[in-house]
């Protein structure tokens, strides 16, 4: 077996300090090219300011935002994988984050959800969270680490609508993204991307938003034409509000709407909607039998 | 006019009553961190008629928690940036009432906070979010660290910055607000959009 504890905790742990000092090329394209847009003056400097950020937490190997976010790994594998290969990542994980935070990569931010209390290394039940995805024919064990921030989650929104409320040309569904992006504001790091679920129910319409905004490429585009459709037209919209960069004006808040569906009750219509701040800290490995291995989402 | 700024701890109420709405401003001297917890405790302890760990008259709190390390008993900051603030929007007119004269942190504030800034001349400032670095080289040090009982991101660091910006003044203490104006423009958009 080539992938031994040993070669796995030494990946993941670079991969997480990574993920810390910098973010997805996806996100640094898009945030160039809404700089080179941009009129506001306010705005303008805010962008200039978070592009001198990237750059200089490169240079000084600093986290580029202080907050770590929360943190989802995406795990797939195929049917010829070698469980062996799998069944320590959770700990693993768990045990190069406290390393990472121990280094002061990552601010001890994981609490207790009642009582608040801090144990102050980002250990903690579900640190971090797990995806697990079984794809027969896939012949690698992929892993795509996540952090995402906080802030953004303040904004997000789920509301299980109905046909009634879905309306003519998807309206409904439309005014419930845009009104709950004006909503937000500046809450969640803009520019931000948005991360929209549709269908199953509550749970599924939830996972598959974070799901969307935290595994595409920020600048891919959808398969289906319908979503393609749904997915600029609702980033257009929503940069129309100009709640710009920082949430002070300006022509970009919304980099990117990436949208998943899966089927539904026909009773139901469960729409989910995941804010993600600019600040896109995520990072794939691509680990095939013979010790091969592919980056993702990192190289900036 | 916008206008740019370059304000000293402990801030003065005049100056702060001159700012408005779309103003650049850039800080020296002594800022605090506080967020949830923070808030909570300072509350607290003035309920108990207790001393807070700092004099707030003129004094600038930021909505923040820092990534530290600890160099021997000091810590360092390693980087800090600005957090959520509508979180702590119950808490202006506490704040207020203590003599903070700004608040720096992002996403802006809702209406009690306008209130807020009007009755004690105080204004809000926004910090270009997710930008811990740029701002984190603007801390010259940790000049001292309180209640880190609740944890590093919710203790109160009080910071020695320099040249600490840019902040856009994003609420003033003549209720103007940058977040009331989009929202409520944006509602006018959104009604005419489909």
């Amino acid at each position: 077996m080539f992938w031994t504890r040993e070669k796995l905790y030494e990946e993941i742990y670079n991969l997480i300090v990574d993920c810390c000092l910098s973010i997805s090329p996806d996100a640094k394209d898009l945030l160039q090219q809404s700089l080179k847009k941009e009129t506001n003056e306010t705005a303008k400097s805010m962008l200039q300011t978070i592009l001198d950020d990237v750059e200089m937490a490169k240079k000084l190997n600093k986290p580029v935002c202080q907050s770590p976010g929360f943190g989802t790994v995406y795990v797939s594998f195929g049917k010829n994988a070698n469980l062996e290969e799998i069944k320590d990542i959770k700990e693993i994980y768990a045990q190069a984050i406290i390393k990472a935070t121990k280094n002061g990569y990552l601010r001890p931010s994981m609490v207790h959800p009642l009582t608040r209390k801090n144990p102050g290394d980002n250990s903690g039940i579900g640190v971090p969270n797990f995806e697990f995805n079984f794809i027969p024919e896939q012949e690698y064990v992929e892993h795509i680490l996540s952090f995402k921030g906080c802030g953004a989650e303040l904004g997000n929104a789920m509301k299980i609508m109905t046909t009634a409320m879905l309306g003519k040309n998807y309206v409904g569904f439309k005014k419930f993204v845009i009104e709950t992006a004006l909503a937000a504001g500046g809450k969640p790091c803009p520019p931000y991307a948005i991360g929209i679920g549709i269908g199953g129910q509550m749970d599924i319409a939830c996972k598959l938003a974070r799901q969307a905004v935290s595994i595409r490429d920020w600048r891919d585009s959808n398969p289906d034409p319908l979503m393609k459709e749904l997915e600029i037209e609702l980033c257009d919209k929503i940069n129309s509000l100009k709640i710009g960069a920082a949430g002070t004006g300006g022509n970009t808040s919304c980099l990117a709407v990436k949208i998943e569906t899966v089927s539904t009750h026909t009773a139901i219509l469960p729409v989910a909607i995941s804010f993600h701040c600019w600040v896109a800290r995520r990072g794939g490995l691509r680990l095939y039998p013979d010790g091969k291995k592919e980056i993702l989402f990192r190289g900036n | 006019m916008m206008k740019e700024v370059k304000l000293s701890t402990a801030l003065k109420e005049e100056d702060i009553r001159d700012l408005r709405i779309g103003d650049v401003v850039y800080i020296n001297g002594i800022i605090c961190t506080s967020r949830d917890m923070g808030h909570l405790k300072m509350i607290d302890v003035t309920e108990k008629k207790e001393k807070l760990p700092i004099d707030f008259q003129g004094g600038v709190i930021f909505h923040a928690g820092p990534v530290v390390k600890k160099q021997g008993e000091k810590y360092e900051v390693i980087v800090i940036g600005p957090t959520t603030s509508i979180r702590m929007e119950p808490y202006s007119d506490f704040i207020g009432g203590l003599g903070v004269k700004a608040i720096i942190g992002k996403g802006g504030m809702e209406e009690g906070t306008s209130e807020a800034l009007k009755k004690y001349g105080m204004v809000y400032l926004q910090a270009p979010p997710g930008c811990a670095v740029v701002l984190g080289e603007k801390v010259e040090q940790i000049e001292n660290v309180f209640w880190l009982e609740l944890g590093v991101p919710e203790a109160l660091w009080v910071l020695k910055v320099e040249n600490f910006g840019p902040l856009v003044v994003g609420m003033d203490s003549e209720g103007n607000s940058i977040y009331r104006d989009i929202r409520i423009k944006g509602k006018k958009l959104i009604e005419k959009m489909f």
